[in-house]
């Protein structure tokens, strides 16, 4: 059932370097037996065939995937297809079934009670789509709180919490209090309290699903910033393929607990793997999506524009018109390398409906 | 800002804590209470706790109070000369009468009973060590059925108790349908209307009025509405003083306990009793002396009860009945050294 | 013109009436025709076998009081600390030593000193007018009785938030420790006050501990229910982010869970409290010191005016509590003070408590302070008017109350006590049984068979039957007053405002305050304990139906509205039908609350169960009679609660 797009797996990524994440066969079963689900014929079964043979719901179904350190790895689905327990299970805020979890190499479904607690108090930190802010201490606590667990004094644990403040842009509102704040501001309180532990995997679960468009827009630019100069390891979750495509390094799609695919952004635009994804991709425009490496081909018999060449990794709705309006293809360099040409043909056969949709507006 | 309303919380005890030390410190109302000479009339215990320095100390005395007049009068009689001539700490608690009093007195919550009805329905305590008879107390109760006097006076023959099935019809009443209604006392008194009602074939029915209020309520409207009524009621007992009243009688009977009172067909006269709790009478407190001689008549008592009826406090009506009769009263305190003049 | 063709109600539902109606018919004609046979009347002073047994076995108990075991080491110890501990409490405001003129603290003291505890905990307005309060208890001439009742309220509601917190916390966190304290609780709820009395005195005899124990029983059960609803009601966001943070279990309850329930745990605090104060008052039958003793006495010698001072009395102790908690859930509610309205606050905070301090320290050294003065007392003006008013209420109204009281009793009272108390007892247990079964469905039906037959086994049957006949009337009547009331509270702001107070009165008034006026207007009937049950649920079912009415969607009314429909029309088609489920919880609490007061209607001459209750305290040799009413009492609650829960379920 689990299509891994084995190009893209971290394990072969760039550096060679051992993943922050390791996901293997990981099951969530909820129901009666739950234990009597995995390793039978019933693991086989669809989700309604499964809830109508055993009164069982497989909300995560043999999930396995890696990712990255430093990779802003998203999840996504529509609500119900299992990503928010997913998120859950990797950090036992619900136990899985089975299967198995490393996080930075140590085996997290294996942790004893008071080294689970170790390793959430230091190691990963969780954002909540509703923000779970503790509506009776003030910002500067809540963001304190999980120092103040962990035993950290009281003075070291509020300069901490100081730093944070700044770093999310929340100066001046230390002795507010949660209600006092607007939905977009608690937010960036949930996320300094993530980010208070300094650590070294951020669970963010639809952190922003709650808000309005615009301050949406706005946190999700602050995640790119701070993923840009902190380089934390995220995976994020989320309902929003825009949302998906604007913070992810990588996008995994799931439905009814099961990954479809794993993939760039590029590659699901490009290559979905079925109508499921396809659906999901079909709204985006590819233009705003692919850079001009994913469309450049080689050169062969055509004569290059002697205008000025495009980077490789310029994304292709950027220079668009002066493709169209130019009529020989353009070198696309990487690295002060050519690496192909872009020209009409290649806009025209990739992104027909888009240069339709382009040019008409 | 937790820390705030924790800090608040502190200051609670110790503030409690400060006060109490500075308090402590203080001359108290109560020190001067003790050491205040008599001439400085300030409070009413100043002179008792004087003069019991010179006897026997009194301590702390509970007695129960019942929900009638007459006993009142007896209860407050006896707690002002215990108070004002023995010095005792006197506690008044209002209780059902019976079983529960004997209860309270097993848990030591009450010492003194100065009336009781029942013909020996304390045994069982009794037996238990918990408590002791002290004897009569001089009044005499009967209970019995009452009519509003003019009833009497119209029908002579109503007060026959035999012949009450004639008069049925006049007692009707929409509680009890087509019998007539047969008024019964507190279900705490001692009541046996069923079963006079069964031994003479009455067409009346029971009504449990549960209280005495209900029962005085009752006889002072039929009497001034000249409305019928048949009712449980008693003397001593001043009520009927005011609103006059006739007993029923019914045929002679011979009373001994409730439990072997099946022949029972009447009230029978019953002298009423003293009861203390067996630790009060063993502790040669002089309480237990004056409880012991104390006894007085019916007219008494209703002579007391009709003053706090006519709105005096019982405290005043005891002390104004102690000032008329200073001999009968240091007749009670003989043996406790201590009188009043 | 089919205006009363209402098209909303399902066909069933019809049907249902249809068929409950022709079963009533068909019971009063069968009824008619056997009527008198086999009712399983039985007089007062007549034991039943299953009577005697308990009876026996009360004795028993009496008897082992002195040896047994259990009782030399356990219950008896244990008594003695609570009487302790209340004496502790008792000493310092209320009672004073042997020998003492004046408690620790005298009224002035006092005074202050509820003045300092209610500014600390919420505000200087709530504090004011808690002086102003307590001092109006003095000025009742009630200062000793209601310091009292005072000392036994506090010292029960330590006891019992002591026991109903953890408890409460506990049954909150764990599904396993709710499931098992569940049914005690739905069981103390519906158990009617009196009926704790009997049994506890048997083991704890009477008095000041044996009270604060029923207190405690009595407010137990509600502390653990609101504590453990504060903790289960508390969104899951916060908890699960403390949980991902790495919090322990101790530091999530201590941290996050605790403080964010507070809120409702004050809350549970507030009806803890108000529970106990109404229950010490009633404790005055078993030993109580307090306010509860001139209103026994005022039921006994007849002396309404100092019935109703002392009513009075609780009702100003009652405010006190609940101002006083209340204030503390609004405090707890907004944002914690900084900066200079602290320093202000914790400024007047010290001023306060050394005022307090001084306060006390001037109460134990100046008689003015220490013993409340008399030319403050008002109690004979007080007491003087309300008995002058209620002589000439009942002297002037005394044919009307007289007549409504007959006619009502003839028409309506009677036909129904015939029914359910006159028919042989197999015909009203299987009508009662079938009529569940229509109304609630076959479980019920079943339980309702069993506990009837259990009671017919006991052997209290026609005394049950004589009960729930005024339980019943009671009920219709309070729905009645409840639906009028409601719908008009629940549409309109002003006749809510204009209720309020009355419904707060009617609330914080201990149900045994109105036997004395009840009894003088309408003398020792049955239908003086019904009165008494309106009065004491009224207001209950009065605010769950205007809650209900005003539950209902405004876009539903508006569309009434807009679609032509009168006020009437919108009350009876589109509000009504909307609030069923408020109507039916209504009637619940209802039954609940009546059959509480109709039990103490025992007092009034009422009869029934009650009065064996009462009969079986005081009467040693019926004790068991009176222990088995008691039982009798709480199936015949349970029946009811269960039919009338069932249907509301089904709906």
């Amino acid at each position: 059932m689990t299509i891994t797009t084995e190009s893209t797996s971290a394990n072969e990524s760039a550096d060679g370097k051992e993943p922050a994440i390791s996901v293997r066969n990981l099951w969530k079963i909820f129901g009666p037996t739950p234990n009597g689900v995995v390793g039978t014929p019933f693991a086989e079964l669809s989700r309604t065939d499964l809830l109508k043979e055993t009164g069982c719901v497989a909300a995560v179904r043999d999930v396995s995937f890696d990712v990255a350190d430093g990779e802003v790895f998203v999840v996504m689905g529509l609500s119900g297809s299992g990503k928010s327990t997913l998120v859950r299970c990797l950090t036992r805020l619900i136990e899985p079934t089975s299967g198995q979890v490393l996080i930075e190499g140590e085996d997290v479904l294996a942790a004893s009670a008071s080294r689970l607690r170790q390793l959430r108090r230091t190691k990963f930190s969780m954002v909540f789509q509703h923000f779970g802010l503790l509506p009776h201490r003030s910002i500067i606590d809540n963001i304190a709180y999980s120092l103040e667990v962990n035993g950290m004094k009281k003075d070291k644990r509020h300069a901490r919490a100081n730093e944070v403040i700044e770093l999310v842009g929340l100066t001046g509102y230390a002795n507010h209090y949660p209600e006092q704040l607007s939905g977009g501001m608690q937010q960036r309180v949930g996320l300094a309290r993530a980010l208070a532990v300094n650590p070294e995997v951020m669970f963010l679960d639809e952190p922003f699903s709650a808000l309005d468009p615009l301050i949406r827009r706005d946190m999700q630019n602050e995640i790119v910033r701070l993923h840009h100069d902190l380089n934390t390891t995220m995976v994020f979750i989320t309902h929003d393929l825009a949302e998906a495509m604007r913070v992810g390094d990588r996008i995994a799609i799931m439905r009814d607990g099961a990954m479809v695919q794993i993939g760039t952004p590029t590659e699901l635009v490009l290559n979905p793997a079925d109508d499921y994804v396809a659906d999901f991709t079909n709204d985006i425009p590819k233009s705003h999506v692919l850079c001009v490496q994913d469309i450049a081909r080689p050169i062969g018999d055509r004569s290059a524009s002697t205008t000025q060449p495009i980077e490789s990794d310029v994304i292709v709705r950027s220079v668009m018109h002066r493709i169209m309006s130019d009529p020989d293809p353009i070198k696309v360099i990487k690295n002060g390398q050519v690496v192909g040409v872009v020209g009409r043909e290649e806009l025209t056969t990739v992104f027909a409906d888009d240069v339709k949709k382009e040019l008409t507006a | 800002m937790r820390r705030n309303l924790t800090k608040r919380m502190a200051a609670l005890p110790l503030l409690a804590v400060a006060a109490l030390v500075l308090a402590g410190c203080g001359d108290s109302v109560n020190d001067a209470a003790s050491e205040t000479a008599t001439t400085d009339e300030t409070t009413a215990s100043e002179t008792a706790t004087e003069e019991a320095a010179e006897t026997i100390a009194c301590g702390d005395v509970v007695i129960a109070m019942h929900g009638w007049v007459g006993y009142t009068a007896s209860a407050q009689v006896v707690s002002e000369v215990a108070k004002n001539a023995l010095g005792c700490n006197v506690e008044q608690t209002q209780l059902e009468e019976a079983g529960v009093t004997y209860d309270a007195m097993e848990a030591g919550s009450i010492d003194v009973i100065v009336e009781d009805w029942g013909g020996g329905r304390w045994q069982e305590w009794v037996d238990r060590g918990a408590i002791q008879e002290v004897g009569p107390n001089g009044n005499i109760g009967l209970i019995g059925m009452y009519v509003p006097q003019w009833m009497a006076d119209e029908n002579p023959d109503i007060l026959d108790g035999t012949k009450l099935n004639d008069y049925a019809d006049l007692f009707k009443t929409p509680e009890t349908g087509d019998k007539g209604a047969w008024y019964e006392g507190p279900p705490g008194y001692t009541t046996i209307g069923e079963k006079i009602i069964e031994a003479y074939g009455l067409n009346y029915k029971v009504v449990s009025t549960g209280s005495e209020a209900a029962l005085i309520e009752l006889f002072t409207q039929a009497t001034e509405n000249k409305t019928a009524a048949l009712g449980y009621f008693y003397e001593p007992q001043n009520f009927l003083a005011q609103v006059p009243l006739a007993r029923v009688n019914f045929p002679a009977s011979d009373w001994t306990a409730p439990e072997d009172a099946s022949g029972l067909t009447d009230y029978p006269e019953s002298p009423l009793i003293k009861l203390a709790t067996a630790e009060l009478m063993a502790s040669g407190s002089p309480f237990a002396t004056l409880l012991t001689n104390f006894s007085w008549t019916n007219a008494d008592q209703n002579a007391v009860a009709a003053d706090i009826e006519g709105g005096m406090t019982p405290e005043e009506a005891a002390q104004k009945w102690i000032d008329a009769n200073t001999e009968t009263v240091n007749g009670w305190l003989a043996g406790t050294g201590a009188s009043i003049s | 013109m089919k205006v009363w063709v209402d098209t909303h109600v399902p066909e069933f539902f019809r049907r249902k009436w249809v068929l409950v109606v022709g079963l009533l018919i068909v019971w009063f004609v069968i009824g008619r025709i056997f009527r008198g046979v086999h009712t399983l009347d039985l007089p007062n002073a007549q034991d039943t076998p299953t009577t005697a047994f308990l009876g026996d076995m009360a004795a028993n108990i009496r008897a082992a009081r002195a040896e047994n075991p259990i009782f030399v080491y356990v219950f008896n110890p244990f008594r003695q600390g609570i009487e302790s501990f209340i004496e502790v409490i008792r000493l310092t405001i209320s009672e004073p030593a042997s020998g003492g003129v004046i408690p620790l603290i005298g009224w002035f003291g006092v005074v202050a000193l509820i003045g300092f505890i209610v500014f600390a905990t919420s505000n200087w307005r709530t504090s004011l007018l808690s002086m102003v309060l307590i001092l109006g208890c003095g000025i009742l001439g009630m200062w000793t009785y209601s310091m009292d009742t005072l000392a036994l309220t506090l010292g029960a509601v330590i006891l019992s938030l002591a026991i109903a917190l953890p408890i409460g916390i506990w049954a909150g966190l764990n599904d396993k420790v709710m499931a098992a304290v569940r049914p005690i609780l739905d069981l103390a709820q519906i158990t009617p006050t009196l009926v704790y009395l009997a049994p506890l005195a048997l083991v704890f005899l009477i008095g000041v501990a044996a009270a604060t124990i029923a207190t405690m029983i009595y407010s137990i059960p509600i502390g653990i229910r609101i504590t453990a609803h504060a903790i289960r009601s508390l969104h899951n966001g916060p908890i699960e982010a403390a949980e991902s943070m790495g919090s322990t279990r101790w530091q999530k309850l201590t941290k996050v869970q605790l403080p964010m329930a507070k809120r409702t745990i004050i809350l549970g605090v507030n009806q803890t409290t108000l529970a106990a104060l109404s229950f010490v008052v009633i404790a005055a039958l078993i030993g109580a010191p307090g306010l509860g003793e001139p209103i026994v006495r005022a039921l006994s010698i007849r002396s309404i005016g100092d019935g109703v001072t002392a009513g009075i009395a609780v009702v100003l102790l009652a405010v006190i509590l609940d101002r006083a908690t209340t204030a503390a859930v609004v405090k707890s509610n907004q944002i914690p003070l900084t900066g200079q309205p602290l320093m202000i606050r914790r400024i007047g905070l010290i001023a306060a408590g050394i005022a307090t301090i001084v306060a006390i320290m001037v109460s134990r050294q100046q008689l003015w302070a220490a013993v409340f003065p008399d030319a403050l007392n008002f109690n004979d003006a007080i007491g003087g008017g309300a008995d002058s008013f209620t002589e000439w209420f009942t002297t002037t109204f005394y044919f009307f109350t007289t007549t409504f009281n007959e006619t009502f009793t003839i028409y309506i009272l009677n036909p129904i006590e015939y029914l359910l108390a006159d028919s042989p007892w197999y015909l009203t247990v299987i009508m009662i049984s079938v009529l569940a079964a229509i109304i609630g469905g076959r479980t019920v039906a079943i339980l309702s068979a069993v506990l009837l037959l259990l009671i017919v086994w006991i052997g209290l049957w026609n005394d049950t039957m004589i009960t729930l006949t005024q339980v019943l009337m009671a009920t219709a009547v309070v729905m009645l007053i409840g639906v009028v009331l409601g719908v008009a509270a629940g549409r309109s702001e002003k006749v809510e405002r204009a209720l309020k107070p009355f419904l707060d009165a009617g609330q914080t008034l201990p149900a045994f305050v109105y036997l004395v006026p009840v009894l003088a207007l309408f003398g020792p009937t049955r239908f003086a304990a019904i009165v008494c049950g309106v009065f004491y649920a009224a207001p209950v079912v009065v605010r769950i139906v205007a809650d209900g009415v005003r539950g209902v969607p405004k876009e539903m009314v508006e569309a009434a509205i807009a679609s032509g429909s009168s006020t009437t029309q919108v009350v009876t088609k589109v509000q009504l039908p909307a609030s069923k489920k408020s109507l039916l919880l209504g009637a619940n609490q209802g039954l609940i609350f009546v059959l509480a007061v109709v039990v103490i209607g025992g007092l009034v001459g009422a009869g029934g169960l009650g009065y064996l209750v009462l009969q079986g305290a005081s009467k040693p040799e019926l004790q068991g009679k009176g222990l088995a009413a008691g039982l009798a009492i709480v199936l015949l609650g349970i029946v009811m609660d269960r039919i009338a829960h069932s249907s509301a379920k089904r709906s």
